[in-house]
């Protein structure tokens, strides 16, 4: 037992005197120290204030904490009430994904109190120690100064974000985000304060080789240890066969996996899991666990996986669920060892996995050949792109347990009715007996769309009946978890003198790693989200995915989008300067405009044939003329520094909505016995505001103040479907859900008010603070009251209204992304010393969100363009699979100027006028660098990361 | 839970060397942001560790009477760069110091630690090696001091004898007198990350500022042990302070060091790098010397 003070209390802390301060603190409640990098010592979410110094919580032993002097962002909170840090960090909206949120909030009162008026750079030094990859670090710098002023004044005096559609209450102002308090304060939100203490731990036992078969597998003495409740295999897992990717049924993903396989097909793959009392027996167990492998000759390349007789990462009996080809018994007569298992497509995805293709599809309008023969110059480069991880301060994890013979699954998950599908699969039973809860998610950024981890820890907690919980370790969520696919974009683009672009033809080849998750769609939006931006009559693409025995690939943030925006405005710009005209007048001369019809779609469909639609709302115009006017184009800026050399560049950026046809979103909205209301959103929300957006339009279709209005979401017992958040759909497709949830709502409101107060339905509407009002005889009955006469007993019953949204209208985002960089030519490095994206969002209904996920998604992209990049040894192992060495830009890393500007669009297709926000704020940094990077010093850099080393080699210094 | 087989804490600097000798398998444990990360997940399973963490009179930096300044092992990283004597007589060392990881790390990692695990990329090492730093340890048969070169025996290996431990470095008073130094890490992000190159020099001019009378710079990062470059300081001391002279000290250098070809980056690199930062180090060095150039 160790004596200390914590938060001014005296407390005493039991444990070994060599454990970790911060598991001692966490287990005795102190839940905001969290843990983001396994005690490494980077993300900083363990951070605590000791003896009245900043530290890592994780690198203190427990007795070296007696009779310390300890403080936890739980010491900053007066019984319920935040303090003003805390206050406003949610206002700046940077309380998003929040994992580590409270923890920032202690360190920046910390600095408050100790500076009360502290420079930029005296922030900035402040929070070097912390991570954060959800919202930016850039409006951590507005928190401290409305943190002042809520201080000094008990106001805010500075305007948070720009408002926007004047007549409405709460949409398009900065609101206070619904879970903020929930989140900054350290309450129990997340998966892992779900976890009780008896709860079994499941650990995996991976696979050290790239390839191989398992010859053999003996368990039986690890099975022996006391606290073992099972150990799964693949000689004891159910032989069903899934993919992990989150998406619509029937998934344009191969199912090619089992929960164990026979192969395994990448360091990291699973061999065995192992469910026991506590993480010391199942380490144990691992270690007792034998295993014979017959090593195979591995590929880590597209050009590995394309080549003549290249060894086959899948190559058993592949079977058709539709669309089976003719050949297909032939095909399968080739097949090989029976060690391989089996792939099973929903539909044919143009797959040849004797080629070791997962998915391939091509297309074009126009003719292409006649397009080329116009041309006056033509471009034909290739781009490459890295694998890159996402890197949430959460991990992934999962806490299942069996409660009335059913599956409890609490889950940190972006698609939680795509979970609970793949679980009753797995487990075999069916979804009634599924109950998934979508806990917070501190992080998730495609990679919670994924099922990587919940599938197998549901089946063990099934299976054995144990409450069981497993959390991934920062290597696994390298090595075992998903990755954004590397791609090798080729462009071949032709122009005329006066800018013209006459033909584009985009050859991708992506890397989809040794499973296919996503594997068609993530290299088709690489072209289906950035071709529809030119107005050019003859494109043609070619994209092909190969199976290789990488780390797995799947969705990330922009999906294939970045990797296809940097391919085509690099090689934009390279025709440009072929051509000798100026870059900005070219992408003038070629974008889209509204109404401009969008052929090229036909053939870009998810898996089948593509919606040919107009342009709709689209700001990107003015996002290209605003950012033109604010970085100054055209001007060369000249350092005092002569080895610093100065370059500008931009790019077009677009994205979408949702997927039309395939996503689907429900709501219930429900009018409570005292006049308030509860809606249940299928929508999950990562963090990024999507309840607050359902609260918002509940509230402002019902003329209802915010705190009436609570939203369950994500629930799959309470709530209705909805395909989950990914693809930009949760603003767009769950808010549409939500509105028709509530007009239905307002439509039984006022016919039940109508009866109540005798007067026709066409004569009433609603009005604030939340009742109904006759604009022919200026009655007025509010919603406390008619509610409570509808649910008294002899009353029409409880107002409850659905929606259900599917549509076929696409709401696609525009923008447009600058950059300005300072280019060292001795020493290669690489400064952005501005970033501006300018998003046309529709109506952003969370403006200060809005902004922040725009500088999040941006910081990622510029991590993706600069410095990120999983390295492989020889036998595929990740070198780097820590985030230190990983290389994930930090606030040191942010540019110096940086900001995000919201163009102002209505949409008529989106709820209020809304469309999407973060992933298309992925899309620029890569290209508008690379291009600002050539304006500086001369040099295209053709591949991710853009490094010191290759301006260094292009400029003939090393 | 950290896997260990024992930990035994340190009572005075007399017990942590009886500890050392009944021990002799165990590694030493100071603030622990090192030692504990290589720990980590069951690696270096079943490990005797020895703390020294308890050892207050290890910490803070003193002047003694001669002048010399003396580092206490245990003194963190920010009690480095914050305290005046440092501030007053080499200052690079408190601005290497400062660029360890962020103000976590700087509160627990100690110059101790950073020095004993004898990494090249530690930040401290290549100013304590251009300032020829001394290093203290202190054993059964007493105190030994030894020149910092000869501590660093290869990459990870020091001279740590059975039963001693490191107590204090000192940069004796004719090293750090009338002498101003610069340091700069090269890396690949701006903060947290590890160094591709260090870089640190240090310059004395003469009276009137025209002559280099003393000029050392060592490197981290260049070889597997911090390294000085004896080539180019042979080459520039007693030149006149001329660009010209700098321009070939830096191109000197690569007489001297040998760095290596890595996933972080190629000793094209490295080697480019280092004669870049050599010259930007030693103009800054003149330039705090208030000399022209």
């Amino acid at each position: 037992m160790y004596r200390c003070r914590i938060n001014g209390e005296d407390i005493r802390l039991l444990g070994e005197p060599t454990e970790r301060l911060r598991d001692v603190l966490y287990r005795t409640g102190y839940l905001s120290v969290r843990d983001s990098d396994d005690a490494e010592g980077f993300a900083g979410s363990d951070t605590i204030i000791f003896n009245g110094e900043l530290k890592y919580s994780n690198f203190i032993l427990l007795y070296q904490a007696e009779g310390a002097e300890i403080r936890t962002a739980e010491g900053l909170l007066k019984g319920r009430e935040l303090n003003y840090v805390q206050k406003a960090m949610i206002s700046a909206g940077i309380v998003a994904s929040a994992y580590n949120a409270a923890t920032a909030s202690l360190i920046l009162t910390w600095l408050l109190e100790k500076n009360p008026y502290p420079s930029r750079e005296e922030i900035k030094e402040v929070l070097t120690g912390i991570f954060i990859r959800d919202a930016g670090y850039e409006h951590y710098y507005l928190a401290v100064k409305l943190a002042i002023e809520l201080r000094d004044t008990g106001a805010y005096q500075s305007e948070i974000a720009p408002s926007f559609r004047p007549k409405l209450e709460v949409i398009g102002k900065p609101v206070d985000k619904i879970d903020g308090a929930a989140l900054v304060s350290g309450e129990p939100v997340f998966v892992e304060d779900k976890v009780p203490a008896n709860a079994w731990c499941l650990h995996v036992l991976r696979s050290p080789f790239a390839s191989a078969y398992i010859k053999s597998i003996d368990v039986s003495e690890a099975e022996k240890l006391d606290g073992v409740a099972a150990i799964i295999t693949a000689e004891n897992c159910p032989d069903v066969y899934y993919m992990q990717a989150g998406q619509g049924n029937p998934e344009p993903s191969p199912h090619d996996r089992r929960l164990f396989n026979r192969k395994v097909r990448h360091v990291g793959d699973r061999v065995a899991g192992i469910v026991a009392r506590n993480k010391e027996i199942a380490y144990k167990a691992a270690s007792l666990i034998k295993v014979e492998y017959e090593p195979t000759e591995a590929i880590f390349t597209v050009e590995e996986a394309m080549a003549e007789g290249a060894p086959l990462v899948h190559n058993g009996p592949v079977q058709y669920n539709a669309g089976a080809p003719d050949d297909l018994e032939e095909f399968n007569a080739r097949a090989g060892d029976e060690r391989e298992g089996k792939v099973v497509y929903q539909f044919p995805l143009h797959a040849n996995i004797q080629k070791n293709i997962a998915a391939s599809n091509k297309g074009h309008i126009g003719d292409m050949e006649k397009g080329f023969a116009e041309a006056d110059e033509i471009v034909d480069v290739t781009y490459q792109t890295t694998q890159i991880q996402h890197t949430p301060l959460e991990p992934h994890v999962c806490y299942a347990h069996v409660e009335n013979g059913r599956l409890v699954v609490n889950a940190s998950t972006q698609v939680p009715y795509h979970l609970r599908r793949i679980c009753s699969w797995v487990c075999g039973i069916p979804e009634n007996k599924i109950h998934i809860i979508k806990e917070r998610v501190g992080g998730g950024y495609g990679s919670k769309q994924d099922i990587l981890v919940e599938e197998l820890t549901a089946y063990a907690a099934w299976s054995t009946g144990k409450p069981v919980y497993y959390r991934n370790t920062r290597e696994e969520e390298f090595i075992a978890n998903s990755t954004r696919h590397p791609m090798r974009c080729r462009v071949k683009m032709g122009g005329k003198k006066d800018g013209t672009i006459t033909a584009i033809f985009m050859e991708v080849c992506a890397n989809t790693g040794p499973y296919g998750n996503h594997c068609l769609t993530v290299p088709m939006n690489s072209c289906s989200k950035t071709l529809p931006l030119f107005k050019v009559d003859n494109m043609g693409y070619d994209l092909k995915v190969f199976y290789t025995n990488t780390p797995p690939a799947g969705a990330y943030q922009g999906y294939g989008t970045p990797k296809g925006t940097y391919a085509l405005m690099m090689a934009m710009a390279e025709l440009a300067e072929k051509l000798g005209i100026d870059y900005k007048e070219m992408v003038s001369k070629n974008h889209i405009e509204e109404g401009y019809m969008l052929e090229i779609l036909k053939g870009l469909g998810e898996g089948r044939e593509g919606n040919v639609v107009p342009v709709g709302s689209c700001g990107l115009e003015e996002a290209i003329a605003k950012g033109c006017e604010m970085i100054d184009w055209g001007k060369k800026e000249v350092s005092e520094d002569p080895d610093w050399k100065i370059g500008k560049g931009f790019a077009m950026i677009m994205q979408g909505s949702g997927l039309p046809g395939l996503d689907h979103a429900e709501a219930i909205a429900k009018l409570e016995t005292d006049g308030t209301v509860i809606l249940n959103s299928g929508g999950a929300d990562l963090g990024t505001g999507l309840d607050t957006i359902s609260a918002k339009i509940v509230s402002e279709v019902l003329k209802l103040p915010m705190d009436r209005i609570t939203v369950v979401s994500g629930d799959t017992d309470s709530c209705a479907f909805d395909t989950g958040s990914y693809a930009s759909s949760g603003t767009f497709f769950s808010g549409n859900a939500t509105l028709m949830a509530t007009n239905n709502l307002k439509e039984k409101i006022l016919a039940e008010a109508a009866l109540q107060l005798e007067e026709a339905v066409e004569d009433l509407d609603v009005r604030a603070p939340g009742e109904v009002y006759s604009k022919k005889t200026g009655a007025s009955i509010d919603y406390y009251k008619l509610t409570h006469t509808a649910t008294s007993g002899t009353g029409r019953g409880q107002m409850v209204a659905h929606g259900s949204y599917v549509t076929m209208a696409a709401s696609v985002p525009y923008g447009a992304h600058f950059a300005q960089v300072a280019v060292n030519v001795k020493t290669g490095e690489i400064k952005v010393q501005k970033f501006y994206a300018l998003q046309d969002a529709g109506t952003p209904i969370n403006p200060e969100c809005a902004l922040t996920q725009i500088y999040g998604a941006v910081m990622k992209s510029i991590g993706h363009s600069l410095y990120e990049n999983m390295v492989l040894d020889r036998d595929g192992k990740c070198i780097n699979a820590n985030l230190t060495d990983y290389g994930a830009p930090m606030i040191g890393d942010a540019p110096e100027d940086f900001k995000s500007v919201l163009i102002d669009v209505d949409d008529k297709d989106g709820p209020f006028g809304a469309k999407s926000i973060s992933e298309i704020a992925c899309n620029g940094a890569a290209p508008a660098i690379g291009i600002a990077i050539h304006d500086a010093c001369g040099v295209w850099v053709r591949s991710w990361p853009m490094t010191p080393e290759k301006i260094l080699k292009a400029l003939g210094k090393i | 839970m950290y896997d260990m087989k024992a930990y035994y804490e340190s009572e005075s600097v007399q017990h942590a060397v009886e500890l050392r000798l009944a021990h002799p398998e165990a590694h030493i444990i100071a603030g622990g942001s090192d030692v504990l990360v290589q720990m980590r997940e069951g690696k270096r399973a079943g490990v005797e560790l020895i703390s020294i963490f308890m050892l207050d009179e290890l910490r803070g930096v003193t002047m003694e009477e001669n002048g010399d300044l003396r580092i206490g092992s245990l003194t963190s990283f920010s009690h480095i760069t914050k305290n005046p004597l440092i501030q007053e007589h080499i200052l690079v060392l408190g601005e290497a110091v400062d660029q360890v990881g962020g103000p976590q790390i700087r509160n627990i990692g100690t110059i101790g630690g950073n020095t004993c695990n004898g990494v090249t990329s530690a930040d401290s090492a290549s100013t304590l090696h251009a300032y020829e730093a001394i290093v203290e340890l202190t054993g059964p048969e007493g105190v030994r001091r030894i020149p910092i070169k000869d501590f660093y025996l290869k990459a990870k290996v020091v001279d740590i004898r059975p039963g001693e431990i490191q107590t204090a470095i000192i940069i004796p008073k004719e090293s750090h007198e009338n002498t101003h130094g610069f340091y700069i890490k090269y890396a690949m992000r701006n903060a947290l990350d590890i160094a591709t190159n260090g870089c640190s020099v240090n310059v004395r001019l003469s009276e009137d500022k025209k002559t280099f009378d003393r000029v050392r710079i060592a490197y981290g990062v260049a070889g597997p042990i911090p390294m000085r470059a004896p080539s180019a300081e042979a080459f520039i001391t007693g030149k006149e302070v001329t660009m010209e002279n700098i321009e070939l000290f830096a191109q000197k250098v690569l007489e001297d060091i040998n760095p290596r070809d890595s996933w972080r980056a190629s000793k094209a690199l490295r080697q480019h790098v280092a004669v870049e930062s050599a010259k930007r180090c030693i103009m800054e060095s003149v330039k705090r010397a208030g000399g022209v150039l």
